[in-house]
Order: C-alpha cells, then sequence, then structure tokens
C-alpha cells in the first residue's frame, strides 16, 4: 500500500463550510419541536447573530484575500475565491432554512400559544393601526432621518448593520422616481407591544413595519412608490482576523490602495422589494447578485431575543437552572482551608461561580494574603471580581492584573475597567506584544506558618460570572506547590520576565504547547503500534489544526481510539479508510454554550487528563498564551472522566459527523434517553442535597446565598 | 516555625536575576519566586568600559520592580550583587550611588573572587554530593558572561584557582564583527579558547589527575538534560548540535531564543575545558550566585549549620600559593601559632573579629612570598605578589589589606595621611593594617632567626606588658635582643610593652 499523505488537503474540510454546518446544527435546535417555543426563538436569533459575526469576520476576511491577490489555499486546498463561492451557497440555503423555520413553523406556533406577531402593517385591525399611527406620531417620527438621493444629493451613507428602509418617491404630479431611505432607529424597541386583543392574545408588530406604515408622512411632497426595508454589512472591521496568516497581513498593507475600506459584502433586502429599487442599492452598493440575500420575513432575526424576554409565557421557556453549591465547599472553612483539604474540581455553570468569586473576595481580605495575581480576557460589566480586586489593592495586597484588551468586540469595556483597576492601586499588565493572553489563572500568595503557600484557580473559562451561568466549563483550585511554582513563572513570563528555566506541571502556549499535544497523541500512537490499547478523548470548542489532525489521522491509522467532542468547527473528516476509521466526532449543541476543553490519554494505562483553555486551532496554539494544566487527583480524574463519559452518552443533543461531512442526531430508537447537559444539572441538584461524607458531622450550611440576576 | 525571607538579585553581565528564599533550619533553603529578566550591560562594557544611559535606565526601572515584588514577599532581608559587568565599568561608583538613589537597592559589587567564592560556597551547600565528588581530583569550571574561572580541587582541599577573562558574552562580542559561518564561528571561539587555556594547562593540569569537572554556568543543564553526565555522553551530545544554528539549538533544548547568541560560545568553553582536563564525569548542579547569595546569608545568620569549612579553602589557597612561592613552611607555622595567639589574647584591646583572625592568617602564610622575586626587596615583591593574585574568598579590598600588611611588616609603617594619599584604604581599613601589622611584626621578630625556637609559647597579658612565656633551652639573644625595635610600633597600637621571659626546661 502507498504511503498515506496525512497532510494531504483532501482530507480535511474547509474550516467556514464546517461553521455553517455548525449553525446548522444551531439552527436544528430552533427546528426541534420536542423543546419549549421560546427556546426555539432563542436559538433562532443565536443562529442570526452567529451569522452576522462570521460575515463580518471570516466572509470579510476572504474578500481581502481575493482583492490583495492572495491566493494560498486553505486547510482543504481552497483559494479564497472558491472558499466564498461555496460559502454564499451554502448561507443562502441557511437562511432560507432560518426563515422558514420562522415562518412555517415559529410564527404560526407563537399564534397558537397566544402572542400573534403581526407580519405586516396592512393586517393590523383598525383600533390598532391607529395605535401604532399615535405611536409613530409621538415616538417614532421624531427620531427618523428620512434622506433622498436625487442629482444634487449623493447616496447617503448607510450604516454597517444598521436596518433601513428603501424607497421609491416621486413628487407630486411628476413621473421621476428618486431613492430615498430612512434608518430604522436602533434607539427604540425593535419590538411594539400593541394592546392585547379581545380573543385574550397578545399582539405585536415589528418597528420596520409601522414606520413603512407611516412613510408617507416624511416625504410630504412626493408620492411613495414602494418601501422595503434593506440591511448591509460592510467590510469594516480594520483588524485583520487573527486566525490568517502573518504573510496575508503584509500582502494587505502592500496593498492598502486596493482594499476597499468599508466595502459592502452583504445586503439583504425584504423578498417582495420591486426590481427598480434593487437595482438602485445593487449599483450604490456595488455588490453582485451572489452577495444579495432576498428574505422572506423580518431582517435581523436578532430581534428574537428580545422577543424571549418578554415578560410572561414562562411555560414556553425551560425553567431557569440555578447552579448548585459545590459538595466539598458546603462547611464552614474558610476557602483555603477548603482548598487544603484536597483539589476542588468546579464544574460549571452546573455548580456556581461563586467559589471563584470568593476565592478573590476572601484574598482581598485575608490578613495572610500577600498577593493576588489574575489574567482576566472577557469581563462581565459589573463584575464582582473586579471589585474585589480593587478591594485587595486598597487593603494593601499586591495586585496584579493582566488585562487583555483586544479581546474581541469588548475592547472599550476593557480600557474602562483596566483604568479604575489601576486607579485602585492594582498594577495592570497589558499582557505580551502579538500574543493574546487567552489563559485563566489566578494566583493567591499567603504567607502561612510554614511558609508561602501558593492557591492557584485554573480554568477554561473566563473570569465571568455572567457567562459562567451559560458556558460549561471546568475549573480546578489547587495549593499544590507544583502548580503554584509554575503559576508565578507564567505571571513573571506574562509581566515581561524571562521563561522560567522549567515547567512543573503546567504547559504553556505559544512556546511548549503544540510540542506537548502532538507528544501526547504520539505516545498513543506508538503505544498502539506496539499492540497496546491507546484512546484518546478530546472536548474542544474548534478543532482546525493541521499538524495536530495530522497527527490524530495517524494514531487513528495505527490503531488509536479517538473520540473527539467538538461543539463547533471541525476540519477533522471521519470515516476515511486508512486514515479516520477509529476517529468519532460529535457535537453537543444545548442550553449551555459547551465550551470546557478536556484532553484524556490513556497512556497504557496510566492515565492522563488535561483541561485549559486551548482549542486545536493555530491562534490558540501559536498566538496566544494559553494553558494547559493537568488533573492529577485520582478522585478528581475520575469525575472529569465521568463528565467525558456523560457526553460521550449523550444521545439527545449530540450530533455525530458522518463521513460525508454532514452531522445527524442519534437515532435514538430503543436507547435510554441522555441529555447529558440536563444530566449534570440533576446530578449536581442531587451532589449538593448530600454532601460529601466526610463532613457529615458539620452543620450544613450553603457556602453563599446564590445570587440571582 | 521561624522563616526568614531573603532576597537576592545579581547584575549580571547579560542577566539580571533576583531570587526569593525562605530560610529555615528545618527546610533549609527553599527558592519560591525567580525572576530574571536580560539585559546585556556587558555587551557594552566589554567594547567601551562604559555602560549606555538606556541600559542603566532598563537596569533602574528592573530594580525597582524588583523593590515592589520584595515588598510584596515582605523580605526580612535582601543582597544585592553586581558582578563583571559593572565591575569593570569605568564608572562604577557612578553607578552604584545613581543606582542607590534611583532605587534605594544598595548594590554591592564583588570583586571576582567573592563572586566565585560564592559560586563555590552554594556548590558545597550541596554537602552530600560535593563531598563525594571531592574525593577525586575535581576542577569547579565557572562560566559567566566576562570570564571563567577554573578552581581545582585534590583530595577534598583547594589547589588553585585561576580566571581567564575569556567569558561567553565577552567571546561573542570579539567575534561579533566577524562575518562567518555556524561551523567556522564554533572554530574561531575554540582558537580564542585555546590561546588562554594553553597557559592554564602548563601551570596547573600537568601531572594531575582529574576526574570530575562541576560546571557552574547556563544553558548547559537543559542541552545535557541530566544533572550529571559522563564524558562519552557530554561528547556525544555537543557534536549532536554541533553546526546547528544557535535558534534551532534554543527551540530544541527549549532554551529562550534570546538567549541563542550565547549558547555557542557557552558550548565551547564547556567542550574545551572537558577536553583539555580530561575528567569523566562532568555535574552540573544548576546552581547561580543568587543560590550563593542566600546560602552565605543563611550561614552568617546561623539559620543554617553546615559541616564544611568555608575558611579552611581561603586558607588552603593561600598555603598553595605560599608553597608556589617557595616560601618556608616551617616558619610559616611557627609564626601562625603565634600571631594567632597574640590576637587572641588581646582580643578584648583590639576588638576584632574572626575574619580579621583570618586575614591576620593569611598575612602571615603570605608574608615572605615576595623572596621568590627579590631577597632584597621582599616587601614591595610580597605586595605586588598579593595584589595580583586572586584569593579565592578574599574580596579585593580584604587582599588589599593583606598585602599592605606584609608590606609594613618590614617597611616602615605609613600613617593614615600618607598611606591614603596614594591608595584608596579608608580608616576603618587602615586602623585594621595597623593592628594586624602590629601582631606579625611581634610574631615575625620571634621567629627572626627561621629555626623555630619558639615552639612552646604562653602569652599573657599582665598589666600594660604582654608576656611572652617560652619554654626553650636554645639561645634566643638575637629575638630578645631584636624585639623592642619592633615592639615600638605594637605598643603605639595596643598600649603593651612585649616582653619575652624565657624558662629554661633544665
Amino acid at each position: 500500500m502507498a504511503e498515506i499523505d496525512f497532510y494531504d488537503s483532501k482530507y480535511y474540510e474547509n474550516r467556514e463550510l464546517s461553521w455553517i454546518s455548525f449553525n446548522e446544527r444551531v439552527l436544528s435546535e430552533a427546528r426541534d419541536k420536542s423543546l419549549p417555543l421560546f427556546e426555539r426563538l432563542k436559538f433562532l436569533s443565536i443562529t442570526a447573530s452567529n451569522l452576522d459575526e462570521f460575515f463580518m469576520i471570516r466572509v470579510a476576511s476572504l474578500k481581502d484575500m481575493v482583492h490583495a491577490g492572495y491566493t494560498k489555499p486553505d486547510i482543504a486546498g481552497l483559494n479564497a475565491e472558491e472558499q466564498l463561492e461555496l460559502i454564499q451557497e451554502r448561507a443562502h440555503e441557511l437562511v432560507n432554512l432560518q426563515y422558514s423555520t420562522y415562518n412555517r413553523s415559529l410564527l404560526p406556533s407563537l399564534k397558537q400559544h397566544g402572542m400573534v406577531l403581526v407580519s405586516a402593517h396592512e393586517e393590523l385591525t383598525k383600533d390598532q393601526m391607529s395605535y401604532v399611527d399615535r405611536y409613530f406620531e409621538e415616538n417614532i417620527y421624531p427620531v427618523l432621518t428620512p434622506m433622498a438621493m436625487d442629482s444634487s444629493r449623493p447616496f447617503p451613507l448607510i450604516r454597517n448593520k444598521s436596518l433601513n428602509i428603501g424607497a421609491l418617491i416621486s413628487k407630486k404630479g411628476e413621473n421621476s422616481e428618486d431613492f430615498a431611505t430612512v434608518q430604522v432607529p436602533s434607539v427604540l424597541p425593535r419590538i411594539i407591544q400593541l394592546p392585547d386583543g379581545r380573543d385574550g392574545k397578545k399582539y405585536a408588530i415589528l418597528l420596520e413595519e409601522v414606520i413603512e406604515r407611516n412613510i408617507g408622512k416624511l416625504f410630504l411632497n412626493y408620492d411613495v412608490v414602494c418601501a422595503h426595508p434593506y440591511r448591509i454589512m460592510r467590510n469594516a472591521d480594520l483588524t485583520i482576523d487573527e486566525d490568517e496568516a502573518a504573510d496575508l497581513l503584509k500582502e494587505i498593507q502592500k496593498q492598502l490602495k486596493r482594499r476597499q475600506w468599508g466595502e459592502v459584502i452583504r445586503l439583504e433586502a425584504d423578498e417582495g422589494m420591486e426590481k427598480s429599487l434593487l437595482r438602485i442599492l445593487k449599483k450604490e452598493f456595488n455588490i453582485k447578485d451572489s452577495d444579495i440575500y432576498s428574505i422572506n420575513g423580518p431582517l435581523d432575526l436578532t430581534f428574537l431575543m428580545k422577543m424571549y424576554g418578554m415578560p410572561g409565557f414562562d411555560e414556553y421557556k425551560v425553567k431557569p437552572y440555578r447552579p448548585q453549591p459545590v459538595p466539598a465547599m458546603m462547611n464552614e472553612e474558610d476557602i483555603f482551608t477548603q482548598i487544603r483539604n484536597g483539589d476542588i474540581l468546579l464544574h460549571h455553570p452546573f455548580m456556581t461561580f461563586d467559589p471563584v468569586v470568593n476565592f478573590v473576595k476572601q484574598a482581598a481580605k485575608d490578613p495572610d494574603v500577600l498577593a493576588i495575581k489574575q489574567t482576566l480576557y472577557r469581563v462581565s460589566g459589573n463584575s464582582p471580581i473586579i471589585a474585589a480586586l480593587a478591594q485587595a489593592a486598597e487593603n494593601g495586597k499586591q495586585v496584579s492584573v493582566l488585562v487583555e484588551l483586544k479581546a474581541r468586540f469588548d475592547e472599550e469595556n476593557n480600557i474602562i475597567w483596566a483604568k479604575m483597576l489601576e486607579k485602585a492601586g492594582c498594577h495592570v499588565i497589558y499582557g505580551l506584544v502579538g500574543l493574546k493572553t487567552h489563559s485563566k489563572i489566578t494566583l493567591v500568595v499567603r504567607r502561612e506558618e510554614d511558609g508561602i503557600r501558593r492557591y492557584v484557580h485554573l480554568g477554561t473559562g473566563n473570569y465571568n460570572d455572567s457567562t459562567a451561568k451559560l458556558y460549561t466549563d471546568l475549573g480546578l483550585l489547587t495549593c499544590s506547590e507544583a502548580i503554584g511554582e509554575d503559576a508565578t513563572a507564567v505571571f513573571n513570563m506574562l509581566s515581561g520576565y524571562s521563561e522560567p528555566k522549567s515547567w512543573n506541571k503546567l504547559v504553556v502556549a505559544p512556546i511548549w504547547l503544540r510540542k506537548r499535544f502532538v507528544k501526547l497523541i504520539q505516545r498513543e500512537t506508538k503505544h498502539a503500534r506496539e499492540g497496546k490499547q491507546a484512546h484518546i478523548i478530546a472536548k474542544m470548542n474548534s478543532l482546525c489544526d493541521k499538524e495536530i489532525i495530522a497527527n490524530l489521522y495517524e494514531a487513528s491509522a495505527a490503531g488509536v481510539s479517538v473520540e473527539l467532542i467538538v461543539r463547533g468547527i471541525c476540519c477533522l473528516k471521519t470515516g476515511i479508510p486508512g486514515v479516520s476509521e477509529n476517529i468519532s466526532v460529535r457535537s453537543i449543541v444545548g442550553n449551555f454554550l459547551e465550551h470546557s476543553r478536556i484532553f484524556y490519554f490513556h497512556n497504557n494505562g496510566q492515565e492522563e487528563i488535561y483541561m485549559g483553555s486551548a482549542d486545536w486551532m493555530p491562534r490558540n496554539l501559536d498566538k496566544r498564551v494559553e494553558i494547559l494544566f493537568p488533573v492529577e487527583n485520582p478522585r478528581l480524574m475520575e469525575e472529569v472522566r465521568h463528565i467525558l463519559d456523560i457526553q460521550l452518552a449523550d444521545n439527545v443533543k449530540a450530533h455525530v459527523l458522518a463521513a460525508d461531512g454532514t452531522y445527524e442526531k442519534i437515532d435514538k430508537r430503543g436507547k435510554v434517553l441522555l441529555n447529558s447537559q440536563q444530566y449534570f444539572c440533576d446530578e449536581a441538584i442531587s451532589r449538593a442535597a448530600q454532601p460529601e461524607e466526610e463532613v457529615n458531622d458539620r452543620l450544613f450550611i450553603p457556602a453563599e446565598p446564590i445570587e440571582m440576576d | 516555625m521561624r522563616i526568614t525571607t531573603f532576597a537576592a538579585i545579581d547584575v549580571g553581565s547579560y542577566e539580571v536575576e533576583m531570587k526569593i528564599f525562605e530560610l529555615s533550619s528545618q527546610k533549609g533553603m527553599k527558592e519560591i519566586d525567580s525572576i530574571r529578566r536580560r539585559i546585556e550591560l556587558g555587551k557594552d562594557v566589554y567594547a567601551t568600559g562604559k555602560v549606555s544611559v538606556a541600559k542603566v535606565e532598563e537596569l533602574c526601572a528592573l530594580l525597582q520592580d524588583f523593590v515592589v515584588i520584595m515588598e510584596g514577599y515582605k523580605v526580612d532581608a535582601y543582597r544585592a550583587c553586581a558582578t563583571s559587568a559593572i565591575r569593570e565599568a569605568e564608572s562604577q561608583l557612578i553607578l552604584v550611588d545613581y543606582i542607590e538613589k534611583q532605587t534605594g537597592l544598595k548594590l554591592e559589587v564583588l570583586s571576582n573572587s567573592e563572586q566565585r567564592f560564592l559560586d563555590y560556597k552554594c556548590i558545597a551547600s550541596r554537602e552530600n554530593e560535593f563531598n563525594k565528588i571531592i574525593q577525586k581530583g575535581t576542577a569547579i569550571v565557572d562560566v559567566g558572561g566576562g570570564s571563567v574561572q577554573i578552581s581545582l580541587f585534590d583530595k577534598d582541599s583547594l589547589v588553585t584557582t585561576q580566571n581567564m577573562r575569556m567569558g561567553n558574552l565577552r567571546i561573542r562580542e570579539k567575534l561579533a564583527d566577524l562575518q562567518c559561518s555556524e561551523s567556522h564561528s564554533e572554530k574561531l571561539i575554540e582558537e580564542l579558547i585555546n590561546n588562554e587555556l594553553s597557559s592554564f594547562e602548563k601551570l596547573y593540569l600537568r601531572d594531575r589527575e582529574i576526574q570530575n569537572i562541576i560546571i557552574v554556568g547556563d544553558y548547559i543543564s537543559e542541552i545535557m538534560e541530566k544533572p550529571s553526565v559522563t564524558r562519552a555522553e557530554f561528547m556525544e551530545i555537543f557534536n549532536s548540535i554541533s553546526g546547528c544554528s544557535p535558534e534551532e539549538i534554543a527551540e530544541k533544548n527549549e532554551i529562550p531564543v534570546e538567549s541563542a547568541s550565547l549558547i555557542m560560545p557557552s558550548m565551547v568553553i564547556y567542550k574545551r575545558m572537558v577536553e583539555e582536563i580530561g575528567a569523566e564525569t562532568i555535574w552540573m548542579p544548576g546552581l547561580n550566585l543568587t543560590d550563593g547569595l542566600a546560602f552565605d546569608y543563611a550561614q552568617k545568620k546561623k539559620i543554617l549549620k553546615f559541616g564544611h569549612n568555608f575558611d579552611n579553602d581561603i586558607i588552603a589557597s593561600a598555603r598553595n600559593m605560599a608553597k608556589r612561592y617557595m616560601c618556608s613552611k616551617a616558619h610559616i607555622k611557627t609564626l601562625e601559632e603565634l600571631a594567632l595567639a597574640i590576637f587572641d589574647k588581646t582580643k578584648k584591646i583590639h576588638g576584632l573579629s574572626a575574619r580579621e583572625r583570618l586575614l591576620l592568617q593569611i598575612a602571615v602564610i603570605l608574608h615572605g612570598c615576595g623572596k621568590y622575586v627579590s631577597l632584597s626587596n621582599v616587601a614591595e615583591c610580597s605586595y605586588s605578589i598579593i595584589m595580583a593574585t586572586e584569593i579565592i574568598g578574599l574580596s579585593h579590598s580584604e587582599r588589599e589589606i593583606i598585602a599592605n600588611v606584609v608590606k609594613f611588616n618590614t617597611m616602615d609603617f605609613d600613617y593614615y595621611d600618607k598611606l591614603s594619599s596614594y591608595t584608596s584604604i579608608n580608616q576603618r581599613e587602615y586602623l585594621l593594617i595597623a593592628k594586624l601589622t602590629a601582631i606579625l611584626r611581634i610574631a615575625n621578630a620571634l621567629d627572626r632567626s627561621h629555626k623555630q625556637k619558639f615552639k612552646n609559647v604562653k602569652i599573657s597579658l599582665k598589666e600594660k606588658e604582654l608576656i611572652i612565656l617560652v619554654e626553650t633551652d636554645e639561645d634566643i639573644t638575637l629575638e630578645k635582643g631584636l624585639l623592642p625595635e619592633k615592639a615600638a610600633f605594637f605598643e603605639e597600637v595596643f598600649s603593651l610593652e612585649p616582653v619575652i621571659r624565657q624558662k629554661k626546661k633544665i
């Protein structure tokens, strides 16, 4: 048999198409009739905002490549132009599916359940009409800025992602038609609630419909020939997506002149829009047919998230889950004693995030604590952690905070609280040039009877108490000396000092992590070749690193059983004879966003389990500061292994990647249903009800009341 | 448990490092943090004799950070030392003062011998391994940025220590302007080293069997991957990286790439040492100056007790020096007994400590070394030899004190006004010189004949007299007669009149 080249691009899936598959899986949740109706609205909304981000970052980036004449093929051997073509095709299909779901399934169901969203203003009753007209005059009219285009006025600037209504108008008594446009104001609620109907149902209409109905009032000396909503997406992001190669950046810089700043890369227009109106938009936005999406329904479905938040309808939503206390921490000891009693595993959001916040809070006021060091990537607006850090600095602790300013979309927010921390006396570090700090680590240095002791929290998710209620993440609280030393070294390195001469336990990207992963995979391959049992289980958000995938292929070919749980992008293909027959890929899309990264290696019986902040993506392995940490306590290893096992057994929310590249749900016939996220919720509740045996002689008081917001 | 937190700072020629230690009698020395940053001070100094303003500012900023970190750990004490880069800077004093004003840190500039002694001390602190190794002939090769120190041990005593100005940074800078390939530059480095090494070989390595090398220096541990290797293993690893680019070696061995340029010079030095010395085992304890500073502090504060007597190492190297210059062993032995006995008896009057006693002993050991050069000008020649020879464990100023004591042993004493007019001796040092000189002169006078007549001597104080009771049947007329000449100065210093009393056995 000829030697197989595991790096051959034919063995790889394009990452953009794989991403679209992921969004399709989210959409399938919106289509799942077994889910409560309002949850389905939420999922549909998520697919819409996902798609917007995808266009803004990824499609924009591919367009840049085309303009720059950059022809280097991607992991699957496709150049930018080829990718765009395939993306357009799939994106159009996705949008069609979004709207057929909306129109055929969700709207009728809403109506059935007492919520009527009037699709067109023409369908309003008389009373409703007069209500919206008054609403228009009182609330909408004052904030509208209609703009017309004629020989003396050029085409106005249309803002990125804004919803607009385009119209053709003609001067009364004249024949010629002019273009006019008005932005649907983003300051007003998109959903306008109407007075309840006599049938007891709730009624609502979208803002743009009300504007459309009254558009004549904006152009008094004109007749409005037609008016329809449209929306554009621009290539306005000045930064290059960090996933792209550095040589692309150079290429683009060289061709700066040729880059079309603010180029429109997508136009969404109401399906019923007149050809003549569409022609004007197409010409003014200079856009190809394939980039035009004609929409059968309201543009920008993200308003559905607002609908989800509407009061009432609780019976059509999943009952909010209350994160449970952590059994090992359900005693009156202080958190440092609890950690000294043994490493503690935190599984969010099934377990509460409070211990992480309390860790910092208690450290801030503990008289023996000398220093607190923490990395912050994305932090919630009113973060209790930030407040605790500031408090610690005021209490005279040495507080160092590494703030990653470049966290996407959050920059401005980050600068504000970074300044706040500085004012409080914290030492704020802004990370290493050219590397985003993605690792999540907190170090508390405490002076104790027998010397310095270091307490460390390591996590797979951000220090964000809001997302900790939505993202599944794992955390470890430990005072292991080896990890403590490494943690100190991490912060020294982040402060710009030299790397340590060696690491005890932690594996840090960008220098050491990739090599370690490859080594761990190759060790399994070696074991398989020697006829020993070999097994890898890896859970992550995305898998698109070529070197890692090639090594997984090699492992599979050698007989290693590889079980992957990849929520999002996966460039690995399963079921290729001689290449990936021993690899399975599943994706769990559920109520919580799967976010933890866990890596299990059988290692000939000497099992090793790692967790960390990094996906198997080039950007995580090469361009970020990431930390991978081992779970070594046998009790915790068992617990993590249990989490993996349950996820692998999930047959409700898991989609399995087939050899043809499609994701299918598991055939449930004759099986006991297992929804892993639900399982973990139930398990956390029952564990919290019967705390650990070794503390059974104590009075149980929950560590902290759980905050709900 | 009593724990002392100690910070050790090493301002080296290419790296500045601070280590934080917890010192306790129960747990010994425990490193709890190590913070390093690369600042190539030596690069400027070795070429121009000066440190650039930019580097000084960088250093100050870094030391300020260190101060903050020290406060964070609430350290009880610190010691900040600079080595060859600052030592060789023309503006040393100005620099040290500026750094102190900017950072509040008192920076000590170590002489080479002090620095190496600290390195040596921390190796020796690994008692178990160290004591075993030095049973056989052992060389400690201590490679720094500016120079290399080679110390030879024979049956657990220090034979000699020599400094060669061919540190890794200095070599790199020497070759910096020559454009050459990797393999070619390896050859050039070797040539540079061979030149220096050949004289060392002739002087010290001939007829000596050395089986072990202890290597102190950067990068070697990372490349060798284990703390001890055989010569064959060493050469195999060296050959495997020979010809590779420094960046490749750095990446392969997980050495920060910023250090890449120093790897090759270091490796060639190590390799040439291993070849030249012909040792079979190479031990790399992976310690550096900061460990030595902490150990030294712990020892001085009696936090750590330690079996090995380091003063003996200093004495041993002084004795080896005396042997090289063919001083009379018997004469020295008698003089040591006499001088130290006088020192001990007059402790209340001179108020000096054990360290000064050691200086006296070394002055005695070396007082006649100048005879090797000239019999008529012994004092000046001894002075010059001592000033030109490093004695491990002694600071420059201590060596200068010894040299002066030896000089004034026979020459007229220069009082402070005169002495300070041609040296940088300060008042404290001057007083010490005076006291030690006074004792040495008396001791020397008692063995004027070099016949060791004064063997069983009892020294005692009585009123204003220093009674030297000697039990001998020999004729001590010469000594008795010549004593007053030397006693005048002793009396001047101590207000005691030395008096000889003879007790005959018969």
